[in-house]
């Protein structure tokens, strides 16, 4: 009785909180964009820290200059700092300061069943937001996660951008789709690949609590 | 937005979708019956759990991980492929799922499809998309409700549950019955048909012992015959011995009618044969040589099915 009313009574406040949601999450994504193929997407970004640090995917970075469109359709020039094949991530820099960075989450808090949100720019659509549960966790043999699958609707321009938890918090960077299946990339996997590149893993917690 | 503002509708609803999945995700196995992925199953009763048929591609040497990890052997108890349902026994402690086998689906409603193909627990969510009354399987099968699911179908779809938010299990998800559609086989309908497996080891089914296929009759027949259908069921093979010869029905008869029925489809004629018509006396309408004839035929059981080999549903 209590899961089904529930949902019932709470449909205005739901539909209300999905569009804050998506909101707040299109103020920390980025379209990148190859500078020299006008107007064709290249794939996502997500602000990791206010100096102007952006990470995507490896798979979307792999020239070494890119125009980065903000979330307040700014566009400016970015460089490629960091690119690791394998973990499929890199690290862009862009001359903009005092960035809204995407607030930390923790993938080690998902369950099978936890609400997940991605947006992206799949096929040129700016900012299409997407909803799903995760599906499994994809863990190493350390047990720390490796990999998200999520059961949600993503498309090829979706790499590279933001999967957050039901708070809004980052959790993972979407990545490819293997049988279906949305794949993302930890923000632990991100954190360790910024660490060793760029020398800092750089998560902002003072720009929260302000 | 502040990111940590106050336990949220939305955050709420994803604690209660994941409280959910843990609830009965302790209640789902993984059944390793076939090649590459493993399938799903549910324990419903202490150690019987049900999957979906058609995921069982061998009889004998099936294992299972259950939710705690453990690897265990399991038996088939028996299968009806007519519902794409199979119960296997298992000599280990697992709690059976908090089953639903009451009228609660919705169209909207909130579900989740659980799985375990491998060690860990998946979940996909989606909604009930269309509701229906009792429908034949193509193999023949009676299904209390017909359930179609918006939701997407991944591996360890097949046998695995379908949840509701507070964690009830409302049925068993199924790729096997429909090409099209993610449909779930509802509870009481998993009830009644592992209670019969459980008993028997497989459910009753009518046979008369003919193969047959549909075929376009000619006009002037129709016609002639002032038949109201236009297809009929050509016997192409009898089996020796059974109901159909017994009655002497001929290879080469166009069946048309059975027990008063029309039937042009072989789907049909199964459907036709539910449990309940094992040793009744049926008239069946024939074309033979032109002219109609009436066969009366003795309705058997039909012998214990041959295991399906379907392969490439998930």
């Amino acid at each position: 009785m209590g899961a089904r009313s529930r949902f019932g009574a709470a449909g205005d406040a739901l539909a209300v909180e999905m569009s804050s949601l998506a909101q707040f999450v299109r103020s920390f994504t980025v379209a990148i964009t190859a500078a020299s193929r006008r107007g064709s997407q290249a794939g996502t970004g997500v602000v990791w820290h206010p100096d102007g640090l952006i990470v995507t995917n490896a798979h979307v970075a792999t020239r070494d200059n890119y125009t980065v469109t903000l979330a307040t359709g700014d566009k400016v020039d970015a460089e490629v700092i960091a690119r690791d094949k394998d973990a499929d991530l890199a690290a862009l820099s862009i001359p903009v300061r005092a960035l809204r960075p995407a607030p930390p989450g923790d993938a080690n808090t998902l369950r099978p069943g936890s609400l997940v949100l991605a947006l992206g720019h799949p096929f040129g659509v700016a900012n299409a937001l997407a909803l799903g549960v995760v599906h499994h966790v994809v863990r190493d043999g350390a047990g720390d996660p490796r990999w998200i699958a999520a059961d949600i609707q993503l498309a090829p321009g979706n790499s590279g951008g933001p999967l957050v938890d039901a708070t809004g918090r980052l959790v993972g960077v979407n990545a490819m789709i293997v049988s279906g299946l949305g794949a993302a990339i930890p923000v632990e996997v991100v954190t360790k690949f910024l660490r060793s590149t760029v020398g800092r893993s750089a998560w902002s917690p003072e720009v929260w609590a302000a | 937005m502040p990111a940590a503002a106050s336990p949220s509708v939305l955050e709420s609803l994803s604690n209660d979708l994941t409280g959910a999945v843990e609830r009965v995700g302790a209640c789902v196995v993984a059944i390793h019956a076939r090649r590459r992925i493993p399938s799903s199953g549910v324990v419903w009763k202490d150690g019987i759990i049900v999957t979906a048929s058609h995921t069982l591609q061998r009889d004998d040497d099936i294992s299972l991980t259950l939710p705690n990890g453990d690897k265990v052997d399991a038996s088939i108890r028996g299968r009806d492929p007519s519902t794409d349902l199979a119960i296997l026994e298992v000599d280990a402690k697992v709690t059976p799922a908090n089953v639903d086998t009451g009228d609660s689906l919705r169209v909207g409603q909130l579900v989740l499809a659980l799985g375990r193909p491998g060690a860990s627990v998946t979940a996909a969510l989606g909604i009930v998309s269309a509701l229906g009354g009792e429908w034949r399987t193509w193999h023949g099968g009676r299904i209390d409700r017909f359930v179609r699911l918006d939701l997407a179908i991944y591996d360890g779809f097949s046998g695995g549950p379908l949840v509701d938010g507070s964690g009830r299990v409302l049925g068993i998800n199924t790729s096997g019955l429909s090409r099209s559609a993610a449909l779930t086989i509802p509870a009481s309908t998993v009830s009644r048909v592992a209670d019969q497996l459980i008993a028997t080891g497989h459910v009753r089914r009518g046979y008369i012992g003919i193969a047959a296929q549909p075929v376009q009759l000619p006009e002037d027949l129709v016609r002639s015959l002032s038949l109201s259908q236009e297809l009929g069921l050509l016997v192409i093979g009898v089996d020796t011995g059974g109901p159909a010869q017994n009655a002497g029905l001929l290879l080469g008869d166009v069946l048309i009618t059975f027990d008063g029925q029309p039937v042009a489809d072989p789907a049909e004629l199964l459907a036709a044969m539910s449990s309940d018509r094992v040793g009744a006396e049926v008239d069946v309408g024939v074309i033979r040589a032109g002219r109609r004839e009436k066969v009366r035929v003795t309705v058997g059981e039909r012998p214990t099915e041959r295991r399906e080999t379907r392969r490439g549903r998930r």
